[in-house]
Protein backbone atom coordinates (compact mmCIF):
# COMPACT_ATOMS: atom_id res chain seq x y z
CA UNK A 1 0.00 0.00 0.00
CA UNK A 2 1.45 3.91 -0.91
CA UNK A 3 1.84 5.62 2.71
CA UNK A 4 -0.14 8.76 2.45
CA UNK A 5 2.56 10.44 4.29
CA UNK A 6 5.98 9.98 3.01
CA UNK A 7 9.00 11.92 4.94
CA UNK A 8 12.46 11.18 3.42
CA UNK A 9 15.66 12.58 5.15
CA UNK A 10 14.20 15.58 6.36
CA UNK A 11 16.59 18.32 7.56
CA UNK A 12 15.60 22.21 8.81
CA UNK A 13 17.57 24.76 10.09
CA UNK A 14 16.67 27.98 10.85
CA UNK A 15 18.50 30.87 10.01
CA UNK A 16 21.24 31.91 12.59
CA UNK A 17 21.28 28.61 14.33
CA UNK A 18 24.03 26.02 14.58
CA UNK A 19 22.14 22.75 15.28
CA UNK A 20 18.95 21.81 12.39
CA UNK A 21 15.96 21.48 14.62
CA UNK A 22 15.12 18.47 12.29
CA UNK A 23 17.98 16.44 11.28
CA UNK A 24 17.93 14.02 8.40
CA UNK A 25 14.60 12.11 9.39
CA UNK A 26 12.44 9.52 7.15
CA UNK A 27 9.26 7.59 8.27
CA UNK A 28 6.21 6.66 6.15
CA UNK A 29 2.84 6.70 7.62
CA UNK A 30 -0.05 4.62 6.03
CA UNK A 31 -3.72 4.82 5.23
CA UNK A 32 -6.27 4.69 8.07
CA UNK A 33 -2.58 4.82 11.05
CA UNK A 34 -3.48 6.58 13.90
CA UNK A 35 0.44 7.54 14.33
CA UNK A 36 2.13 9.60 17.82
CA UNK A 37 5.24 11.74 17.45
CA UNK A 38 6.19 12.32 20.40
CA UNK A 39 8.98 14.12 21.85
CA UNK A 40 10.12 16.74 25.05
CA UNK A 41 10.50 20.55 24.41
CA UNK A 42 12.39 21.13 21.59
CA UNK A 43 12.53 17.76 20.18
CA UNK A 44 11.71 19.16 16.18
CA UNK A 45 8.00 18.40 16.23
CA UNK A 46 6.22 21.44 15.91
CA UNK A 47 9.05 22.17 13.04
CA UNK A 48 8.22 19.00 11.35
CA UNK A 49 4.63 19.30 11.89
CA UNK A 50 4.66 22.80 10.14
CA UNK A 51 6.95 21.60 7.38
CA UNK A 52 3.86 18.61 6.91
CA UNK A 53 1.29 21.41 6.67
CA UNK A 54 3.05 23.72 4.21
CA UNK A 55 3.18 26.27 6.64
CA UNK A 56 7.38 25.68 7.01
CA UNK A 57 10.02 25.56 4.58
CA UNK A 58 12.29 22.90 4.96
CA UNK A 59 15.83 22.85 3.98
CA UNK A 60 16.08 19.71 2.44
CA UNK A 61 14.85 16.41 2.01
CA UNK A 62 11.91 14.83 0.14
CA UNK A 63 8.04 14.89 1.24
CA UNK A 64 4.27 13.92 -0.21
CA UNK A 65 1.17 13.90 1.41
CA UNK A 66 -1.66 11.72 -0.09
CA UNK A 67 0.77 11.51 -3.11
CA UNK A 68 1.36 15.47 -3.65
CA UNK A 69 5.16 16.94 -3.26
CA UNK A 70 4.77 19.13 -0.02
CA UNK A 71 7.31 21.72 -2.08
CA UNK A 72 5.52 22.02 -5.80
CA UNK A 73 2.07 20.80 -5.28
CA UNK A 74 1.42 22.70 -2.03
CA UNK A 75 -2.55 23.62 -2.88
CA UNK A 76 -2.70 20.03 -3.14
CA UNK A 77 -1.60 18.88 -0.19
CA UNK A 78 -3.54 21.67 1.89
CA UNK A 79 -6.73 20.10 0.42
CA UNK A 80 -6.39 16.73 2.05
CA UNK A 81 -4.95 17.88 5.32
CA UNK A 82 -7.04 18.89 8.28
CA UNK A 83 -5.54 20.86 11.24
CA UNK A 84 -6.00 20.81 14.91
CA UNK A 85 -3.59 23.95 15.70
CA UNK A 86 -2.04 24.00 19.07
CA UNK A 87 -3.34 27.44 19.84
CA UNK A 88 -7.12 27.84 18.92
CA UNK A 89 -7.72 28.87 15.62
CA UNK A 90 -11.27 29.99 15.95
CA UNK A 91 -13.12 33.88 15.17
CA UNK A 92 -14.41 34.46 18.21
CA UNK A 93 -16.93 37.25 17.29
CA UNK A 94 -18.50 34.83 15.03
CA UNK A 95 -20.69 31.77 16.31
CA UNK A 96 -20.27 27.84 15.52
CA UNK A 97 -21.68 27.24 12.24
CA UNK A 98 -20.27 30.79 10.48
CA UNK A 99 -16.81 29.60 12.03
CA UNK A 100 -17.01 25.87 10.25
CA UNK A 101 -18.73 27.89 7.02
CA UNK A 102 -15.72 30.22 6.70
CA UNK A 103 -13.79 27.15 6.48
CA UNK A 104 -15.69 24.92 3.96
CA UNK A 105 -15.65 28.31 1.65
CA UNK A 106 -12.11 28.37 2.05
CA UNK A 107 -11.43 24.91 0.71
CA UNK A 108 -13.64 25.63 -1.85
CA UNK A 109 -15.97 22.37 -1.21
CA UNK A 110 -18.92 25.42 -1.10
CA UNK A 111 -19.38 29.08 -3.02
CA UNK A 112 -19.88 31.14 0.04
CA UNK A 113 -23.29 32.27 1.16
CA UNK A 114 -23.68 34.81 3.60
CA UNK A 115 -26.83 32.85 5.93
CA UNK A 116 -26.73 29.33 6.70
CA UNK A 117 -30.12 28.91 5.17
CA UNK A 118 -28.97 29.96 2.04
CA UNK A 119 -25.96 27.39 1.80
CA UNK A 120 -27.02 23.82 0.19
CA UNK A 121 -29.14 21.06 1.78
CA UNK A 122 -26.06 18.79 1.89
CA UNK A 123 -23.97 21.22 3.79
CA UNK A 124 -26.85 21.84 6.44
CA UNK A 125 -27.17 18.33 6.71
CA UNK A 126 -23.61 17.65 7.66
CA UNK A 127 -23.11 20.34 9.83
CA UNK A 128 -25.87 19.07 11.53
CA UNK A 129 -24.91 15.36 11.84
CA UNK A 130 -21.43 16.15 13.04
CA UNK A 131 -22.74 18.78 15.76
CA UNK A 132 -25.04 15.56 16.53
CA UNK A 133 -21.87 13.49 16.46
CA UNK A 134 -19.77 15.76 18.77
CA UNK A 135 -23.29 16.73 21.06
CA UNK A 136 -22.85 20.09 19.96
CA UNK A 137 -26.03 20.06 18.01
CA UNK A 138 -27.74 22.63 20.75
CA UNK A 139 -24.91 25.27 20.15
CA UNK A 140 -24.50 25.57 16.66
CA UNK A 141 -25.22 29.17 16.03
CA UNK A 142 -24.13 30.96 19.34
CA UNK A 143 -21.48 32.82 20.48
CA UNK A 144 -18.03 31.19 20.87
CA UNK A 145 -17.40 33.77 23.61
CA UNK A 146 -19.67 31.14 25.37
CA UNK A 147 -18.05 27.95 24.29
CA UNK A 148 -15.89 25.97 27.16
CA UNK A 149 -12.14 24.74 25.97
CA UNK A 150 -13.56 21.28 25.00
CA UNK A 151 -16.38 22.97 22.76
CA UNK A 152 -13.92 24.84 21.32
CA UNK A 153 -11.93 21.79 20.64
CA UNK A 154 -14.89 19.83 19.47
CA UNK A 155 -15.96 22.63 16.91
CA UNK A 156 -12.46 23.06 15.60
CA UNK A 157 -12.92 19.21 15.02
CA UNK A 158 -15.61 19.12 13.40
CA UNK A 159 -14.43 21.95 11.34
CA UNK A 160 -10.74 20.05 10.17
CA UNK A 161 -13.25 17.41 9.35
CA UNK A 162 -15.80 19.16 7.10
CA UNK A 163 -13.44 18.74 3.67
CA UNK A 164 -13.06 15.56 4.25
CA UNK A 165 -9.28 15.37 4.89
CA UNK A 166 -7.11 11.87 4.31
CA UNK A 167 -4.80 13.23 7.01
CA UNK A 168 -5.42 14.70 10.06
CA UNK A 169 -3.21 16.71 12.40
CA UNK A 170 -3.51 17.59 15.77
CA UNK A 171 -0.96 19.38 17.56
CA UNK A 172 -0.96 19.18 21.28
CA UNK A 173 -5.18 18.86 20.72
CA UNK A 174 -5.40 18.57 24.61
CA UNK A 175 -3.95 21.25 25.75
CA UNK A 176 -5.51 23.31 28.12
CA UNK A 177 -7.79 20.92 28.72
CA UNK A 178 -9.15 18.61 31.74
CA UNK A 179 -8.94 15.15 32.04
CA UNK A 180 -12.76 14.92 31.43
CA UNK A 181 -12.81 16.86 28.22
CA UNK A 182 -9.73 15.20 26.99
CA UNK A 183 -11.47 11.69 27.54
CA UNK A 184 -14.39 12.68 25.40
CA UNK A 185 -12.41 14.55 23.25
CA UNK A 186 -10.65 11.29 22.31
CA UNK A 187 -13.61 9.18 22.20
CA UNK A 188 -14.87 11.48 19.71
CA UNK A 189 -11.87 12.02 17.55
CA UNK A 190 -11.45 7.60 17.46
CA UNK A 191 -14.82 7.20 16.42
CA UNK A 192 -14.78 9.85 13.72
CA UNK A 193 -10.89 8.72 12.07
CA UNK A 194 -12.91 5.23 12.16
CA UNK A 195 -16.07 6.01 10.18
CA UNK A 196 -14.18 8.19 7.76
CA UNK A 197 -10.81 6.28 7.77
CA UNK A 198 -8.69 9.38 8.31
CA UNK A 199 -5.15 8.77 9.32
CA UNK A 200 -4.59 10.72 12.42
CA UNK A 201 -0.97 11.62 12.91
CA UNK A 202 -0.75 13.57 16.53
CA UNK A 203 1.84 15.33 18.62
CA UNK A 204 1.16 15.49 22.60
CA UNK A 205 2.54 15.89 25.72
CA UNK A 206 -0.01 13.83 27.25
CA UNK A 207 1.77 10.01 26.65
CA UNK A 208 -0.76 8.12 27.41
CA UNK A 209 -2.99 9.75 25.05
CA UNK A 210 -0.72 7.86 22.30
CA UNK A 211 -1.04 4.50 23.98
CA UNK A 212 -3.85 3.36 21.54
CA UNK A 213 -2.05 4.83 18.52
CA UNK A 214 -0.95 2.21 15.96
CA UNK A 215 2.76 3.30 15.96
CA UNK A 216 4.46 6.06 18.04
CA UNK A 217 7.58 7.93 16.72
CA UNK A 218 10.20 9.61 19.23
CA UNK A 219 12.08 12.17 18.14
CA UNK A 220 14.81 14.24 20.51
CA UNK A 221 17.48 16.88 19.70
CA UNK A 222 16.10 16.71 16.19
CA UNK A 223 16.29 12.85 15.43
CA UNK A 224 14.30 9.74 15.57
CA UNK A 225 15.08 7.58 18.46
CA UNK A 226 12.36 5.26 17.93
CA UNK A 227 9.79 3.77 16.09
CA UNK A 228 7.00 1.41 16.36
CA UNK A 229 4.03 0.12 17.91
CA UNK A 230 3.51 1.26 22.06
CA UNK A 231 3.75 -2.66 23.11
CA UNK A 232 6.96 -3.17 21.01
CA UNK A 233 8.25 0.29 23.00
CA UNK A 234 7.23 -1.10 26.49
CA UNK A 235 8.30 -4.42 25.83
CA UNK A 236 12.07 -3.33 24.40
CA UNK A 237 12.59 -0.75 26.61
CA UNK A 238 11.07 -1.81 30.02
CA UNK A 239 10.69 -5.81 31.55
CA UNK A 240 7.72 -6.67 32.92
CA UNK A 241 8.21 -7.89 36.51
CA UNK A 242 6.75 -9.63 39.76
CA UNK A 243 7.34 -8.10 43.36
CA UNK A 244 6.85 -10.71 46.10
CA UNK A 245 7.92 -11.29 49.71
CA UNK A 246 7.46 -13.99 52.43
CA UNK A 247 8.37 -13.69 56.21
CA UNK A 248 10.78 -16.58 55.31
CA UNK A 249 12.56 -14.89 53.08
CA UNK A 250 15.82 -17.39 52.53
CA UNK A 251 13.39 -20.43 51.62
CA UNK A 252 11.75 -17.67 49.26
CA UNK A 253 15.09 -16.88 47.24
CA UNK A 254 15.81 -20.42 47.17
CA UNK A 255 12.65 -21.79 45.19
CA UNK A 256 13.25 -18.57 42.53
CA UNK A 257 17.06 -19.53 42.16
CA UNK A 258 15.83 -20.18 38.28
CA UNK A 259 14.59 -16.89 37.33
CA UNK A 260 16.30 -13.79 36.42
CA UNK A 261 15.36 -11.52 39.92
CA UNK A 262 16.70 -8.77 41.95
CA UNK A 263 16.28 -7.43 45.71
CA UNK A 264 14.40 -3.95 45.91
CA UNK A 265 15.85 -1.36 48.47
CA UNK A 266 12.40 -2.83 50.83
CA UNK A 267 14.26 -6.34 50.95
CA UNK A 268 11.34 -7.86 48.51
CA UNK A 269 12.08 -9.64 45.49
CA UNK A 270 11.74 -8.16 41.73
CA UNK A 271 11.43 -11.36 39.38
CA UNK A 272 11.54 -10.35 35.55
CA UNK A 273 9.61 -12.30 32.90
CA UNK A 274 9.34 -12.45 29.41
CA UNK A 275 8.53 -15.96 28.21
CA UNK A 276 6.78 -17.53 31.49
CA UNK A 277 3.13 -16.45 32.54
CA UNK A 278 3.28 -14.88 36.42
CA UNK A 279 1.64 -18.26 36.79
CA UNK A 280 4.24 -20.36 35.59
CA UNK A 281 6.75 -18.36 38.29
CA UNK A 282 4.02 -18.29 41.33
CA UNK A 283 3.70 -22.35 40.65
CA UNK A 284 7.05 -23.12 41.48
CA UNK A 285 6.95 -21.22 44.62
CA UNK A 286 6.04 -23.30 48.06
CA UNK A 287 6.42 -20.26 50.91
CA UNK A 288 3.45 -18.80 51.68
CA UNK A 289 3.70 -15.30 50.31
CA UNK A 290 2.88 -12.07 52.79
CA UNK A 291 2.92 -10.03 48.97
CA UNK A 292 2.80 -9.82 45.17
CA UNK A 293 2.54 -6.98 43.07
CA UNK A 294 2.42 -7.60 39.43
CA UNK A 295 3.68 -4.77 37.23
CA UNK A 296 3.23 -4.03 33.63
CA UNK A 297 5.19 -0.84 32.28
CA UNK A 298 2.81 2.54 30.84
CA UNK A 299 4.08 3.76 27.48
CA UNK A 300 4.43 7.25 29.74
CA UNK A 301 7.20 4.66 31.85
CA UNK A 302 9.18 3.57 28.63
CA UNK A 303 9.00 6.96 27.04
CA UNK A 304 10.57 8.55 30.24
CA UNK A 305 13.50 5.47 30.22
CA UNK A 306 14.19 6.34 26.65
CA UNK A 307 14.56 10.13 26.76
CA UNK A 308 16.49 9.87 29.97
CA UNK A 309 18.60 7.29 28.47
CA UNK A 310 19.31 9.24 25.53
CA UNK A 311 19.80 12.53 27.76
CA UNK A 312 22.47 10.57 29.83
CA UNK A 313 24.41 8.80 26.22
CA UNK A 314 24.59 12.47 25.22
CA UNK A 315 25.91 14.02 28.50
CA UNK A 316 28.90 11.35 28.61
CA UNK B 1 -14.87 24.12 -7.81
CA UNK B 2 -12.06 25.36 -10.26
CA UNK B 3 -8.90 26.75 -9.17
CA UNK B 4 -9.81 30.49 -10.28
CA UNK B 5 -13.35 30.14 -9.10
CA UNK B 6 -11.96 28.79 -5.52
CA UNK B 7 -9.38 31.46 -5.19
CA UNK B 8 -12.24 34.45 -6.30
CA UNK B 9 -14.24 32.80 -3.31
CA UNK B 10 -11.84 32.73 -0.78
CA UNK B 11 -11.11 36.47 -1.57
CA UNK B 12 -14.71 36.91 -1.02
CA UNK B 13 -15.11 34.99 1.96
CA UNK B 14 -11.80 36.37 3.23
CA UNK B 15 -13.39 39.98 3.04
CA UNK B 16 -16.96 38.80 3.85
CA UNK B 17 -15.30 37.72 7.00
CA UNK B 18 -13.91 41.72 7.80
CA UNK B 19 -17.06 42.75 7.33
CA UNK B 20 -19.17 40.00 9.17
CA UNK B 21 -16.88 40.92 12.14
CA UNK B 22 -17.98 44.33 12.05
CA UNK B 23 -21.20 43.66 12.03
CA UNK B 24 -21.31 41.29 14.82
CA UNK B 25 -18.71 43.56 17.07
CA UNK B 26 -21.04 46.79 16.06
CA UNK B 27 -20.41 48.33 19.68
CA UNK B 28 -17.06 47.60 19.89
CA UNK B 29 -16.68 49.34 15.97
CA UNK B 30 -18.91 51.73 16.99
CA UNK B 31 -16.68 52.56 19.48
CA UNK B 32 -13.21 52.74 17.68
CA UNK B 33 -15.22 54.35 15.00
CA UNK B 34 -15.81 57.01 16.83
CA UNK B 35 -13.34 57.28 18.83
CA UNK B 36 -10.70 58.26 16.28
CA UNK B 37 -12.64 61.51 14.81
CA UNK B 38 -13.63 62.56 18.50
CA UNK B 39 -9.72 62.57 19.17
CA UNK B 40 -8.02 63.50 16.23
CA UNK B 41 -11.09 66.01 14.88
CA UNK B 42 -12.65 66.91 17.84
CA UNK B 43 -10.26 67.29 20.43
CA UNK B 44 -7.03 67.95 18.59
CA UNK B 45 -8.35 69.67 15.19
CA UNK B 46 -10.81 71.49 17.75
CA UNK B 47 -8.03 73.06 19.57
CA UNK B 48 -5.57 74.07 16.55
CA UNK B 49 -8.47 75.49 15.25
CA UNK B 50 -9.09 77.63 17.77
CA UNK B 51 -5.31 78.77 18.79
CA UNK B 52 -3.35 78.53 15.80
CA UNK B 53 -6.10 78.26 13.01
CA UNK B 54 -7.55 82.21 13.41
CA UNK B 55 -4.66 83.52 10.65
CA UNK B 56 -5.12 80.68 8.06
CA UNK B 57 -7.27 82.36 5.82
CA UNK B 58 -8.89 79.86 5.11
CA UNK B 59 -11.21 77.31 6.97
CA UNK B 60 -9.02 74.58 9.18
CA UNK B 61 -11.42 72.26 10.20
CA UNK B 62 -12.70 71.37 6.93
CA UNK B 63 -9.38 71.31 5.80
CA UNK B 64 -8.00 68.98 8.95
CA UNK B 65 -11.40 66.73 8.25
CA UNK B 66 -10.58 65.90 4.67
CA UNK B 67 -6.72 65.25 5.89
CA UNK B 68 -7.82 62.97 8.58
CA UNK B 69 -10.66 61.19 6.61
CA UNK B 70 -8.28 60.20 3.95
CA UNK B 71 -5.45 59.10 6.55
CA UNK B 72 -7.87 57.71 8.49
CA UNK B 73 -9.50 54.97 5.78
CA UNK B 74 -5.92 54.82 4.16
CA UNK B 75 -4.61 53.23 7.42
CA UNK B 76 -7.69 51.54 8.62
CA UNK B 77 -7.12 49.34 5.46
CA UNK B 78 -3.39 48.85 5.86
CA UNK B 79 -3.80 47.94 9.33
CA UNK B 80 -6.30 45.62 8.59
CA UNK B 81 -3.47 43.96 5.64
CA UNK B 82 -0.77 44.02 8.17
CA UNK B 83 -2.93 42.27 10.86
CA UNK B 84 -2.17 39.07 9.00
CA UNK B 85 1.48 39.20 10.23
CA UNK B 86 0.32 39.72 14.12
CA UNK B 87 -2.18 37.15 13.94
CA UNK B 88 -0.23 34.62 12.15
CA UNK B 89 0.17 31.81 14.86
CA UNK B 90 -3.16 33.26 16.46
CA UNK B 91 -7.10 33.04 16.30
CA UNK B 92 -8.39 32.60 12.16
CA UNK B 93 -5.59 33.37 10.51
CA UNK B 94 -4.30 30.54 11.45
CA UNK B 95 -6.49 28.86 9.28
CA UNK B 96 -6.53 31.21 6.27
CA UNK B 97 -2.80 30.21 6.16
CA UNK B 98 -3.50 26.70 5.72
CA UNK B 99 -6.28 26.62 3.68
CA UNK B 100 -5.53 25.92 -0.13
CA UNK B 101 -5.40 29.36 -1.77
CA UNK B 102 -2.88 31.35 -2.74
CA UNK B 103 -1.38 33.66 -1.11
CA UNK B 104 -2.24 36.50 -3.42
CA UNK B 105 -6.34 35.65 -2.77
CA UNK B 106 -5.25 36.11 1.03
CA UNK B 107 -3.63 39.78 0.86
CA UNK B 108 -6.96 40.20 -1.71
CA UNK B 109 -8.98 39.38 0.55
CA UNK B 110 -7.80 41.33 3.29
CA UNK B 111 -7.35 44.42 1.39
CA UNK B 112 -10.80 44.40 -0.13
CA UNK B 113 -12.45 43.64 3.75
CA UNK B 114 -10.54 46.14 5.32
CA UNK B 115 -11.31 48.62 2.61
CA UNK B 116 -15.11 47.90 2.58
CA UNK B 117 -14.95 48.26 6.98
CA UNK B 118 -13.11 51.23 6.56
CA UNK B 119 -15.78 52.97 4.40
CA UNK B 120 -18.13 52.17 6.77
CA UNK B 121 -16.02 54.17 9.20
CA UNK B 122 -16.51 57.37 6.81
CA UNK B 123 -19.77 57.57 8.50
CA UNK B 124 -18.70 58.26 12.03
CA UNK B 125 -16.56 61.12 10.75
CA UNK B 126 -19.91 62.23 8.68
CA UNK B 127 -21.36 62.17 12.65
CA UNK B 128 -18.93 64.28 14.08
CA UNK B 129 -18.37 66.67 11.27
CA UNK B 130 -21.80 67.59 11.79
CA UNK B 131 -21.72 67.55 15.49
CA UNK B 132 -18.83 70.52 15.15
CA UNK B 133 -20.90 72.40 12.74
CA UNK B 134 -18.19 71.74 9.54
CA UNK B 135 -19.77 72.92 6.59
CA UNK B 136 -18.12 70.74 3.45
CA UNK B 137 -20.91 70.68 1.14
CA UNK B 138 -21.91 67.82 -1.31
CA UNK B 139 -19.25 68.45 -3.64
CA UNK B 140 -16.77 67.70 -1.13
CA UNK B 141 -19.23 64.43 0.10
CA UNK B 142 -18.70 63.54 -3.56
CA UNK B 143 -15.01 63.36 -4.08
CA UNK B 144 -14.32 62.11 -0.93
CA UNK B 145 -16.88 59.05 -1.97
CA UNK B 146 -15.37 58.50 -5.20
CA UNK B 147 -12.26 58.41 -3.81
CA UNK B 148 -12.64 56.06 -1.19
CA UNK B 149 -11.85 53.00 -2.81
CA UNK B 150 -8.70 54.58 -4.08
CA UNK B 151 -7.31 55.63 -0.70
CA UNK B 152 -8.21 52.19 0.86
CA UNK B 153 -6.81 50.47 -2.23
CA UNK B 154 -3.55 52.51 -1.96
CA UNK B 155 -3.50 51.91 1.92
CA UNK B 156 -3.76 48.33 2.01
CA UNK B 157 -1.07 47.63 -0.79
CA UNK B 158 1.44 49.75 1.38
CA UNK B 159 0.36 47.44 4.51
CA UNK B 160 1.15 44.60 2.09
CA UNK B 161 4.81 46.43 1.82
CA UNK B 162 4.84 46.99 5.56
CA UNK B 163 3.74 43.08 6.40
CA UNK B 164 6.21 41.81 4.23
CA UNK B 165 9.18 43.94 6.16
CA UNK B 166 7.66 42.75 9.68
CA UNK B 167 7.05 38.95 8.38
CA UNK B 168 10.39 37.45 9.85
CA UNK B 169 9.37 38.89 13.05
CA UNK B 170 5.56 38.64 13.73
CA UNK B 171 6.40 39.82 17.30
CA UNK B 172 7.78 43.44 16.65
CA UNK B 173 5.23 43.72 13.97
CA UNK B 174 2.49 45.55 15.47
CA UNK B 175 5.14 48.07 17.24
CA UNK B 176 6.65 48.86 14.09
CA UNK B 177 3.18 49.02 12.27
CA UNK B 178 2.20 51.64 14.95
CA UNK B 179 5.42 53.72 14.16
CA UNK B 180 4.82 53.35 10.33
CA UNK B 181 1.38 54.79 11.11
CA UNK B 182 1.96 57.41 13.44
CA UNK B 183 4.86 59.10 10.60
CA UNK B 184 2.45 58.81 7.55
CA UNK B 185 -0.01 60.41 10.02
CA UNK B 186 2.19 63.60 11.13
CA UNK B 187 4.62 63.78 8.13
CA UNK B 188 1.90 64.22 5.32
CA UNK B 189 -0.01 66.93 6.18
CA UNK B 190 -3.60 64.92 7.40
CA UNK B 191 -3.34 67.05 10.69
CA UNK B 192 -1.52 70.15 10.04
CA UNK B 193 -0.42 72.38 7.09
CA UNK B 194 3.28 70.97 5.52
CA UNK B 195 3.55 73.67 2.41
CA UNK B 196 6.42 75.34 4.38
CA UNK B 197 7.88 72.38 5.66
CA UNK B 198 12.00 72.01 4.96
CA UNK B 199 15.28 70.14 5.76
CA UNK B 200 14.92 67.00 6.82
CA UNK B 201 11.14 67.10 7.53
CA UNK B 202 10.26 68.67 4.31
CA UNK B 203 11.79 65.41 2.80
CA UNK B 204 10.18 62.59 4.82
CA UNK B 205 6.57 64.50 3.56
CA UNK B 206 7.56 64.33 0.64
CA UNK B 207 8.60 60.84 0.84
CA UNK B 208 5.02 59.76 2.19
CA UNK B 209 2.88 57.65 0.30
CA UNK B 210 0.29 59.34 2.27
CA UNK B 211 1.07 63.33 1.27
CA UNK B 212 -0.20 62.39 -1.99
CA UNK B 213 -3.31 61.09 -1.11
CA UNK B 214 -4.31 63.81 1.36
CA UNK B 215 -3.27 66.27 -1.21
CA UNK B 216 -5.34 64.26 -4.00
CA UNK B 217 -8.42 64.61 -2.35
CA UNK B 218 -7.96 68.53 -0.79
CA UNK B 219 -6.83 69.31 -4.83
CA UNK B 220 -9.67 68.15 -6.13
CA UNK B 221 -11.97 69.61 -3.26
CA UNK B 222 -10.68 73.19 -3.31
CA UNK B 223 -10.21 73.22 -6.62
CA UNK B 224 -11.46 76.19 -8.11
CA UNK B 225 -11.83 77.83 -5.23
CA UNK B 226 -9.53 80.88 -4.09
CA UNK B 227 -8.18 78.56 -0.89
CA UNK B 228 -6.39 76.54 -3.85
CA UNK B 229 -3.27 77.80 -3.92
CA UNK B 230 -2.65 77.97 -0.73
CA UNK B 231 -3.73 74.13 0.30
CA UNK B 232 -2.71 71.97 -2.37
CA UNK B 233 0.84 71.26 -3.44
CA UNK B 234 0.53 69.10 -6.49
CA UNK B 235 -1.64 69.31 -9.49
CA UNK B 236 -4.46 66.46 -8.70
CA UNK B 237 -3.34 64.54 -11.77
CA UNK B 238 0.49 64.51 -10.85
CA UNK B 239 -0.90 63.19 -6.95
CA UNK B 240 -3.22 60.89 -8.58
CA UNK B 241 0.15 59.10 -10.76
CA UNK B 242 1.77 58.89 -7.29
CA UNK B 243 -0.70 57.16 -5.78
CA UNK B 244 -1.03 54.46 -8.54
CA UNK B 245 2.58 54.08 -8.93
CA UNK B 246 3.27 53.99 -5.37
CA UNK B 247 0.55 51.46 -4.89
CA UNK B 248 1.40 49.28 -8.21
CA UNK B 249 4.94 48.81 -6.74
CA UNK B 250 3.57 47.88 -3.25
CA UNK B 251 1.21 45.63 -4.33
CA UNK B 252 4.15 43.64 -6.78
CA UNK B 253 7.02 44.02 -4.48
CA UNK B 254 5.25 43.43 -0.99
CA UNK B 255 3.64 40.49 -1.82
CA UNK B 256 6.71 39.14 -3.59
CA UNK B 257 8.34 39.78 0.01
CA UNK B 258 5.86 38.57 1.90
CA UNK B 259 5.01 35.30 0.18
CA UNK B 260 8.67 34.48 0.16
CA UNK B 261 9.49 35.67 3.49
CA UNK B 262 6.34 33.94 5.04
CA UNK B 263 7.44 30.34 4.65
CA UNK B 264 10.93 30.99 4.71
CA UNK B 265 12.14 30.80 8.66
Amino acid sequence: MQPIIQVEKLTKRYRKTDKPAVNNISFNVQPGEFFAFLGPNGAGKTTTISILTTTLAKTSGNITIAGYDINSQAKDVRQNVGIIFQNPSLDLNLSAEENIRLHVNLYGVYAYKPLFRLMPKEYQSQVIEMAEFMGLQNDLFKPLKTFSGGMKRKLEIIRGLMHKPKVLFLDEPSQGLDAVSRRDLWTYLRNVAKTQNTTIFLTTHYIEEAENADRVCIVNHGQIIFLGTPSEMKNRLLGKYLVIDAENRSMLSSQIESFKSEITQDGKFKIYFEQQTPQQILAQIKTPLTCMELHTPSLEEAYMNLIENKTQEATV
Amino acid sequence: MKPFQKDLNAIVVIAAREVLRFFKDWKTSLVFSLMFPVLFLGILGGSIAQNLGVGLGYNYLQFALLGMVAATIAMNTMMSVTSLVEDRENDFTQEIFVAPISRYSIILGKIVGGSITAILQLFAFVIIALVMGISIGLSAIGWILLLAPLICISGGTLGVLVASIFSSSPKTADKGVIMFVFAQMFLSGAFIPINNSSGVLGALSHAMPMTYLVDLLRGLVYQGTPFYSQIAMYNPLLDLAVVVAISIASFVVGTFLFVRSERNR
